[in-house]
């Protein structure tokens, strides 16, 4: 008896519920929040790969008569042939929130290459979180990042992120929270309990039925869905996951193709701002707002909330460049400021902008001292938090930069509350982002997502509030 | 409880050769059951090859990953080329940042001559080796200022691991700075040989302040003394006595650390199930292979993965019933993925490009690629993420679209898929042609009622047709090589 695809998902819907219990939100693989988690809003990891030079893009103003930073500064980075000095008057200083350190009381300017940030910072969407860290830093990239997207500093080998031990809470194997614009599922969104939609554009993201026959599609897709199920109702945890993983496939492969030629339909302005740009930043923004226009137009089956994406290109051990345009690290700010303000811009236009939260992040800042051209791998360094509900301005202390407090040519990191440059631990970023933006519980975050660690309060994060006051 | 000397089921034999190699042929089965019928015997069967002298050939790194593939399409020493792929991960070096492919292919080649062989020989050529040397920075470690990088992977990663069975720390920070010491100013010559330039070098009298070159005084079983690693001297013997220190490193139950950890893995690769969270049961397993096969002392990879390959550990998922809450199931690599298709459905590579001749005629490494397995690029030096790792909604697309392009590749010869060298194509019962097309593929014993229902349902165009006509040419191009893809886009076809 052949059976049809309604009978399909009447029947696996009663296997899972069989099995799990007669709830939908006891089903592990249809688990949707209520309202537990971010409700209509959404968020947006953005990786600066490499290690992204903190220094060289939140950098002390003042001309070197009465600011230590600025002197530290000057001392760490020369000017003239390979030199990475950002002279004072090349530097961003925007209006709006004050931009001056608050321990030294040195002013603070963007990156010439950030102008698109800094017009962002202007307008009072922007955090600035200067220091973010964490005690003996690794200068491993491999290390580091996984310390970050962990949220593991005492690598304790935490398997998952800690996005991803939020969804996995959260969310079921069925279901797709979170798009990652890239090939392999972020670290920071790592777990297997939920979908995360790896697409590096949603336009190829169809599903191949058939490459000669279209007219057997709809049948390989009734099987294909079928097998999912039963996969998902086997019992089987492997099995079962990769069940999901089909699953969440077939219907991601429905949706998403098509809201590439929407968007282009519905908003050609914006879809021509990004392509002016030209970068890949630009363009996987682009294909986030494409999923965002989708989740708020109500196409079936986009409901992705959660968002990642990665720029590379920041390991600049060699040919770094200062502030001209055409150098390195000026055409890295200069990708990812002018794509943050563009794609805060189409936020606004969809009416999204108090509802989206980007964070900025990077395995590690670089080394405060530069070498020949470039600089070597660091420590601590600023992250940014954008949105319409952000409040903007400067959070956090600017590492000392004294060449005499440096440790082999880098800041030190210290929770010690009588330091003046007291560092930032990058879980306190986490912690607010959790807190204040996706409404889980200080308990919860605690509990489950940010565990807090043993030890030397002045070395080990001990704070308990998440409330860095950026949102 | 089963031994060596347990006779062998014919799922026995196909789960041996799926785990060991590259799917099951049905005349590969045959031969172990008629000749090799008992789990020793198959295993000293799979064991018996000559570990081969010679790297992946080419002028580039996409050319070698090409030839390597190629030998494992090959299927002739399917166990070789599994521990070579093991080792692959275990000592992951990737080609992006080495930036050399001829060192990469001779790594490859150190890993081919050895992957049966003295594994703590093994770590000592590993040290050296020139790949690795520039992978994890040995070449720029000087004595001003030891490099920890290749330190701290040879304990954590390739040696002993972070913590032992029960939690405990195996190694401290300090001892991460002593053993960069012994590593400092090796370099290699213009011919790639590694030599110690000892004005690079950490001698003790240079920096009293370091201390002397002592390690583990307090972990690894060696009490508050510690182990000194110059006991035969400073310079070039430093390296090799830090290795058989670390090869003495005992857990906190008095347990071979090292013996424990790669039992273990091995026992994740081969056997699957959650070694990586031991529990006694687990730990029971690990012991028993490490004392049946004396690894702890003779360091023989082959007699470690005999003691596997004859284990209960490795055998009681053979025969388990599809889909039962307590079956052990295994992502397949995507290699394995690959080669398993194109060994199964009988498909060969030709040219040094390699294309799949369906589809857009993408390159073997491209699907491998976009599945996320690219030979020699590990993403980092703690290799592959195993496992559902494996399989996000990008690589479920990548599997799918290679297995549709196998079906779909038609032509000349043995880059084409000719179903009629597969089934009978006289056949004409839905229920015999499914039957036959998952016997080719291998998972017959691996699918339920159920499923076998939905491939029946879509081969009869969901109850349309009650008879199917294999010699009608789109029937075969729609139908049968839709069945074919079906099945290997199928959830159960990504396990083994």
């Amino acid at each position: 008896m052949a059976i049809s695809r309604r009978q399909f998902l009447g029947r696996s819907g009663a296997t899972a519920g069989g099995l799990f219990g007669a709830s939908l939100f006891g089903n592990p693989f249809t688990r949707h929040a209520l309202g537990m988690t971010l409700g209509d809003r959404y968020i947006v990891s953005l990786f600066l790969d490499g290690g992204n030079d903190g220094l060289n893009t939140i950098t002390p103003v003042d001309d070197g008569t009465s600011g230590s930073l600025r002197a530290g500064y000057e001392t760490a980075r020369h000017s003239g042939g390979g030199g990475l000095r950002l002279s004072p008057g090349t530097l961003l200083v925007p209006g709006g929130p004050s931009l001056v350190d608050p321990n030294s009381t040195t002013p603070l300017g963007f990156h010439p290459g950030l102008g698109g940030l800094a017009n962002l910072y202007a307008q009072g969407k922007v955090a600035v979180v200067q220091g973010c860290g964490y005690p003996n830093p690794s200068l491993s990239h491999d290390t580091s990042s996984t310390i970050w997207e962990a949220a593991d500093p005492t690598r304790s080998g935490l398997g998952t992120g800690w996005l991803g031990r939020h969804l996995a809470a959260h969310f079921g194997s069925s279901d797709i929270p979170a798009v990652a614009i890239r090939g392999s599922i972020p670290g920071e969104y790592r777990q297997t309990a939920t979908s995360v939609l790896t697409a590096s554009r949603v336009r190829y993201f169809d599903y191949p039925y058939d490459g000669r026959n279209g007219s057997d599609s709809g049948f390989r897709r009734n099987a294909l869905m079928a097998l999912a199920d039963e996969s998902l109702a086997s019992g089987q945890l492997v099995q079962a996951q990769v069940g999901a993983a089909n699953r969440s496939t077939l219907l991601a492969a429905d949706s998403y193709p098509g809201l590439h030629d929407t968007y282009e339909d519905e908003r050609p302005a914006f879809d021509q701002m990004y392509d002016d740009l030209g970068t890949g930043t630009a363009r996987d923004l682009r294909e986030i707002a494409k999923v965002i226009y989708g989740v708020e137009s109500g196409v079936p089956n986009v409901d992705a909330r959660y968002f990642e994406l990665r720029n590379g290109g920041y390991d600049t051990h060699s040919d770094q460049g200062a502030g001209n345009p055409g150098s390195r690290h000026y055409d890295l700010h200069d990708e990812v400021g002018s794509a943050l303000e563009t794609f805060y811009a189409d936020c606004a236009d969809m009416g999204v902008a108090d509802r989206i939260c980007i964070f900025v992040w990077s395995e590690f800042s670089r080394r405060i001292e530069q070498n020949d051209t470039g600089t070597d791998h660091g420590s601590q360094g600023p992250m940014f938090v954008i949105g319409g509900a952000v409040n903007g301005g400067l959070y956090g202390n600017h590492p000392d930069i004294a060449e005499s407090s440096l440790d082999n040519g880098n800041s030190v990191y210290s929770q010690d509350p009588a330091n003046p440059y007291r560092s930032t631990d990058f879980r306190d970023v986490y912690g607010t982002l959790l807190k204040h933006w996706v409404n889980v519980s200080h308990a919860t975050i605690l509990s489950d997502i940010l565990p807090l660690d043993a030890g030397d309060p002045d070395q080990w994060w001990t704070t308990e509030d998440f409330d860095l006051g950026f949102l | 409880m089963g031994d060596e000397n347990t006779a062998l089921s014919a799922a026995d034999a196909r789960h041996l050769l799926r785990r060991t190699g590259f799917g099951a042929l049905p005349k590969e089965v045959d031969k172990i059951l008629s000749k090799y019928p008992t789990r020793g015997a198959a295993a000293d069967f799979l064991l018996s090859f000559k570990p081969a002298n010679f790297r992946p050939g080419g002028k580039d790194i996409r050319e070698r990953r090409v030839k390597w593939f190629k030998y494992m399409l090959k299927g002739k020493r399917g166990l070789q080329e599994k521990l070579v792929l093991f080792l692959h991960d275990h000592f992951a070096t990737n080609d992006s940042t080495v930036g050399d492919d001829l060192q990469m292919a001779n790594q490859n080649r150190l890993l081919r001559k050895s992957c049966k062989g003295d594994f703590k020989q093994l770590v000592k050529d590993i040290n050296l080796d020139p790949a690795m040397m520039d992978f994890l920075d040995t070449v720029r470690n000087r004595k001003e200022q030891p490099n920890e990088n290749y330190p701290r992977e040879l304990v954590e990663l390739f040696t002993c691991g972070v913590t032992d069975f029960h939690g405990n720390a195996n190694y401290e920070q300090e001892d991460i700075v002593q053993i960069a010491r012994a590593f400092t100013g090796w370099r290699l010559d213009d011919k790639d040989r590694a030599f110690l330039q000892e004005s690079r070098h950490d001698f003790m009298d240079d920096f009293p302040e370091r201390g002397p070159k002592v390690i583990l005084t307090n972990t690894g079983g060696f009490g508050p003394a510690g182990r000194s690693f110059t006991t035969r001297g400073e310079g070039a013997t430093e390296i090799e006595e830090v290795i058989d220190i670390l090869f003495e490193h005992t857990d906190s139950d008095g347990r071979n650390t090292v013996a424990r950890r790669m039992a273990r893995r091995l026992l994740e690769y081969f056997a699957h199930g959650a070694y990586s969270t031991p529990s006694p049961t687990t730990i029971a397993a690990v012991d028993a292979v490490v004392t049946q096969s004396s690894f702890d002392s003779n360091w023989s990879l082959e007699a470690l993965v005999r003691a596997i390959l004859v284990s209960d550990a490795f055998y009681e998922t053979a025969t388990a019933a599809p889909n039962g809450p307590g079956t052990a199931r295994s992502v397949k690599w995507p290699i394995d993925y690959a080669v398993t298709s194109m060994r199964l459905l009988g498909m060969k590579l030709k040219g040094r490009d390699a294309r799949v001749d369906g589809g857009n005629r993408r390159r073997i490494v491209d699907h491998l690629e976009d599945m996320g397995q690219e030979l020699f690029e590990p993403p980092s030096v703690f290799g592959w993420d195993w496992e559902n790792a494996w399989i996000t909604s990008r690589t479920v697309l990548s599997r799918a679209t290679f297995a549709r392009d196998l079906t779909v590749a038609r032509g000349n010869g043995s880059t084409s898929f000719r179903p009629g060298k597969l089934i009978d194509m006289t056949l004409t019962s839905p229920d015999a042609i499914v039957d036959a097309v998952t016997d080719v593929l291998g998972v017959t014993d691996r699918i339920s009622s159920t499923e076998r229902t939905i491939f029946m349902d879509y081969l009869t165009d969901e109850g349309a047709e009650a008879s199917i006509d294999l010699e009608d040419e789109d029937v075969v191009e729609r139908k049968l090589a839709g069945l074919f893809a079906v099945v290997m886009q199928s959830p159960a076809y990504q396990l083994h």
